[in-house]
């Protein structure tokens, strides 16, 4: 990582905590706004930081430390689109967004179809689309990808009531929307492989989120068992508490090594996306399930941050694609591998 | 660039001279056989890729096979693993804990004297771990009291991997009763043909006895031979023990990665490639291998690069023992009932054979044996997490 990324990881950080865990999305988006945190992937080319996917990776890891309520990971990712399409005016977008306009992405189910009327169908796992001005959408068969204003009849949003209050979701509803109307990203090949690229991004920005919960919220709980005296000593004494401790510091160490091995080695292919997206989310949901039992009864108090990083992590395995059916892939791809 | 062709026609060479220099077969010629075969094959194998200067890239540079680049050692050790040669198990102690620990601590005239026998086959064991000292390795009571210009030795050793072939011996031992326990060890290099030494091979559950118990009655060992200064010992054993870990674990790790096929080749065997629980399951085992192979990596790394800190180590270990156990575990699931039979006994077995239930019960080496799990945690808990220690004392009756 270059000296000026892991400068900018570090202020992050400090930015995050003095934020703290009740900041609003609002006031955190425009601190990412205002402190150009969106420019981190972009290509120096077009303006940006040209950190590119190690880049993100840091950011996404640093605002999942501190729950960041901000639709960053969506920008994230659409930005990254933006840069990838054959966008004409590509710099002009770049200029709004950086200004602080939000296009959303659907991070879980997307079904949309291009009717002989218009685009039709729905999209889940949107976040904050409330607060968007567009929505990258793509169509089923893969020829489009498309930027849809999400003014404009034919779009409608049903908001979801998420157990994760760091995130709001929403359900977005396609009906007659002329294709041409939109602001084609890409069409065909180009657009297949968009897709691809996008999917990838996501789970690898899902992973480093995932990551970044855990090691924040393992800290917390140490610091807790800590302070907390039970039977005159501090529960941190215990050593059925040390070892559970140490196991999930040893599990988060080991995803983190996974995440930045497959990022710096540029192992291109979704399979490797996938592989960290499942691992990481999977020790985040772990860590999060554990580290409520070792709060006892306060971790079951709303006022106490514990369940808001449970919540997230719940969450995260259900983004993207599922961990069973990425265990499966993989599994499979080994077997043909061995043929 | 110019490094990674280097590397890269290093790879090639390594590759070309395993291919023409493994020995054919040497799983089914181990199988089943009498010990000294199987030592010889050790010995022939380990002579061979010694001269070939394979064995010791990790030696510092004016020592045979010696100064290679961090990057090129890992590609000797990968390709050692990927070309599925047999695991230099009788030769560890030597290449590892008694060369490491000769080039960290010992004098100028031991690495003379001991190194050279090494390459040409020497076999070492470790004389640390007693009946009652196992976890709490510093509570060791072998006695080693001077006299003269020897140290007088009596005590019993325990878990010594390969002792009954051994030549010479890395011995923790108490000089000194007085202080706190860490402070009156001393390490010494013992002679096992030295007078007054006896071995006795421990059979194991796998119904191998790769361990044994060393007996020392009254056994001169010369004072040259102190390692170190005397009453210091326990600060030589950490050099000696840290040496295990590194690049034996991208070793380790590269193996079960290339070793995941045979999970294949069993879930065919037995019918089961079509099963959708265990075709999820070896995608999650294949991700764990995957996530060790990167740590071990990166805290190679951390170490030639002077970042380890305290408790690295003890992860990679802990993480490396867990998805070993799950390895066996999804391969006696696969296995069913025919991985209940025994398929016969490979002598020197690596970690992963096929003989899934064999495999199981060697994973507990990993989990047991150079710190258990249980004290890998604590060193995380307690030296990573700031977590504090339990209280120290306790008597029997309280």
């Amino acid at each position: 990582m270059s000296v000026e990324m892991s400068e900018l990881k570090d202020s992050v950080r400090r930015v995050m905590v003095d934020s703290g865990l009740d900041a609003s999305a609002d006031s955190i988006w425009s601190q990412i706004v205002d402190l150009g945190w969106l420019m981190v992937s972009v290509p120096e080319e077009l303006g940006g930081l040209g950190a590119g996917v190690e880049g993100a990776c840091a950011m996404h890891l640093e605002l999942g430390r501190g729950l960041c309520k901000a639709p960053y990971m969506p920008a994230m990712l659409t930005l990254d689109a933006i840069c990838q399409s054959e966008l004409a005016s590509k710099e002009e977008w770049l200029e709004r967004i950086f200004g602080g306009e939000f296009i959303s992405v659907a991070l879980a189910q997307s079904d949309v179809r291009n009717f002989e009327n218009g685009l039709g169908g729905t999209l889940s796992g949107v976040l904050s689309a409330d607060s968007a001005s567009h929505l990258l959408v793509w169509t089923n068969d893969l020829e489009h990808v498309v930027l849809v204003k999400m003014d404009q009849p034919g779009i409608e949003l049903v908001a979801k009531d998420t157990w994760d209050e760091t995130r709001k979701l929403f359900d977005v509803q396609i009906s007659d929307l002329a294709l041409n109307n939109q602001v084609s990203l890409a069409t065909g090949p180009v657009a297949a492989k968009l897709v691809q690229r996008l999917q990838g991004q996501a789970d690898l920005a899902l992973a480093a989120d995932a990551l970044g919960g855990a090691s924040a919220l393992l800290e917390q709980t140490v610091e807790h068992l800590q302070t907390r005296v039970q039977f005159k000593r501090p529960l941190a004494m215990f050593q059925a508490l040390k070892h559970r401790c140490a196991d999930m510091k040893a599990n988060i160490v080991a995803a983190q090594a996974m995440l930045f091995d497959s990022i710096s080695t540029m192992q291109e292919g979704a399979l490797v996306a996938k592989a960290n997206k499942m691992l990481s989310c999977d020790v985040f949901a772990d860590t999060a399930e554990d580290c409520l039992q070792l709060h006892g009864g306060i971790g079951m108090a709303d006022e106490h941050p514990c369940h808001l990083f449970l919540k997230r992590s719940l969450l995260n395995v259900h983004l993207s694609g599922k961990s069973d059916s990425y265990a499966s892939e993989i599994g499979s791809r080994l077997i043909s591998l061995a043929k | 660039m110019s490094q990674t062709n280097n590397t890269e026609s290093l790879r090639k060479e390594v590759r070309n001279w395993l291919e023409a220099n493994v020995p054919k077969d040497w799983r089914t010629a181990m199988t089943n056989v009498e010990q000294d075969k199987f030592v010889q094959l050790q010995r022939d194998w380990f002579v061979k890729l010694s001269k070939a200067g394979y064995a010791t890239p990790h030696w510092p540079e004016g020592w045979h096979g010696g100064g290679r680049s961090l990057a090129e050692q890992k590609v000797i050790f990968e390709e050692v693993a990927r070309a599925d040669a047999p695991r230099l198990i009788m030769y560890f102690v030597a290449l590892y804990h008694a060369a490491c620990t000769l080039f960290e601590c010992g004098s100028e005239q031991q690495r003379e004297k001991y190194l050279d026998g090494i390459l040409n086959g020497k076999i070492w064991c470790q004389g640390f771990s007693e009946p009652n000292a196992g976890s709490d390795l510093a509570s060791l009571r072998t006695k080693a009291e001077r006299k003269g210009d020897h140290y007088v030795i009596n005590g019993q050793k325990i878990w010594s991997t390969m002792a009954q072939y051994a030549d010479y011996c890395l011995l923790l031992a108490r000089s000194d009763n007085s202080g706190p326990p860490q402070a009156g060890l001393t390490y010494l290099l013992l002679d096992m043909k030295a007078p007054g030494v006896s071995v006795r091979p421990i059979s194991q559950i796998t119904g191998d006895d790769e361990f044994a118990e060393i007996f020392f009655d009254d056994v001169k060992v010369p004072v040259e031979n102190l390692v170190g200064e005397e009453g210091k010992g326990w600060a030589v054993a950490q050099a000696t023990l840290a040496s295990e870990r590194g690049l034996t674990l991208v070793e380790l790790t590269q193996r079960m990665r290339y070793a995941l096929p045979m999970l294949v080749k069993s879930m065919e065997e037995n019918g089961l490639k079509e099963d959708p629980v265990l075709i999820r399951d070896l995608g999650r085992l294949s991700v764990d291998v995957d996530a060790a192979c990167a740590l071990a990596d990166q805290y190679l790394l951390k170490r030639i690069s002077g970042e380890e800190q305290v408790g690295d180590a003890s992860i990679v270990k802990l993480y490396y023992a867990k998805v070993l156990r799950a390895f066996s575990s999804l391969g006696m699931k696969i296995g069913g009932l025919n991985g209940q039979y025994n398929a016969g006994f490979m002598c020197g077995a690596t970690q992963e054979t096929g003989n899934w239930t064999l495999d199981f019960m060697n994973s507990y080496n990993w989990s047991i044996a150079g710190g258990s799990n249980e004290v890998q945690r604590n060193i995380i808990s307690e030296r990573m997490l700031g977590m504090p220690r339990e209280p120290k004392s306790w008597q029997l009756g309280e």
